[in-house]
């Protein structure tokens, strides 16, 4: 499993480049990886004074090799909180990444409003609407009153209710 | 001997060709993997590991589509899962989901399997 995610502080250094960068890094390990990026890092360090990783050779290397790995996922995470043409440039390059790749997994999240985007690279994405059930709330909430640091404070009949009234209240689902 | 200095400067410890090379090998790594990126998403993920409550999100792990996901042979088009909500609903967690310990019925290896998807 391969992960980034995107932050919109971070947004000028999180280039379509560098997060794909940072994807093969985690993969790099990997003796199919490892190889033909140390042979793409040589032939930058040919060119005088060094060049930068640039993104075609990066995609081409993700695209000719992640079929040869058992599987993969990549995760990018949190997709609205990159720039707009670097969300574009990445859902194009993952597209033509795992188009050969049946095994590769791609996992997105992101607000509703990228939904678009990602359906105009891959229209037949599944997608699954996000928001926490009163289940998750109820295991959260047990979660965090067992860390009360003064648990003596609340009686039970407040705990009751707690556990009753905010899961109806928060959960859309 | 001076030259192979200059050229290697973490090699300042290093007492036979053995060490050498192995030091070597790690800086060209590490070399290397800066120049694929700055970015250094595996703090972000110790710190969105630790936050986790087990057991959150695990209705996911259910719902068919995720199912269709993750099941093994991909139909094109289908290997892309795209988890959209609202600021604040969890869905940086979504990838860390996994069935609880006490589940019945799971060995290690596929609880780690739904983990890696």
């Amino acid at each position: 499993m391969a992960s980034l995610y995107c932050d919109y502080q971070d947004q000028e250094q999180q280039s379509t480049t560098n997060i794909l960068g940072a994807i093969l890094v985690q993969l790099f390990p990997r003796d199919e990886i490892r190889e033909p990026v140390q042979l793409a890092f040589r032939k930058a360090q040919m060119v005088s004074g060094g060049r930068a990783a640039r993104l075609p050779d990066l995609v081409n290397i993700l695209k000719a090799t992640i079929a040869l790995l058992p599987r993969v996922c990549i995760c990018i995470d949190a997709l609205d909180e990159c720039l707009l043409e670097t969300r574009l440039k990445l859902l194009k390059s993952l597209e033509e990444i795992v188009k050969d790749s049946p095994n590769t997994r791609v996992l997105l999240t992101g607000r509703p409003h990228v939904q678009d985007e990602v359906k105009r690279y891959f229209p037949k994405a599944i997608t699954i609407f996000t928001a926490p059930t009163p289940g998750d709330i109820e295991i959260y909430l047990k979660e965090e009153l067992s860390l009360d640091p003064t648990p003596t404070a609340m009686d039970n009949e407040l705990e009751t209710k707690i556990m009753s009234v905010i899961p109806e209240k928060i959960s859309p689902m | 001997m001076q030259s192979i200095g200059s050229n290697n400067t973490n090699s300042g410890n290093v007492t036979d060709s053995y060490n050498n090379t192995t030091i070597n090998i790690t800086d060209q790594d590490n070399q290397i993997k800066q120049w694929l990126s700055p970015l250094t998403p595996q703090y972000r993920h110790q710190s969105v590991q630790n936050a986790r409550v087990e057991g959150v999100g695990e209705w996911l792990l259910q719902k068919s589509e995720f199912r269709e996901w993750r099941g093994s042979r991909g139909v094109p088009g289908r290997t892309v899962l795209f988890c959209y909500g609202d600021p604040g609903v969890g869905k940086t967690h979504i990838r860390l989901v996994r069935k609880s310990p006490g589940q019945q019925g799971i060995t290690d290896r596929q609880r780690y399997q739904l983990l890696s998807c």
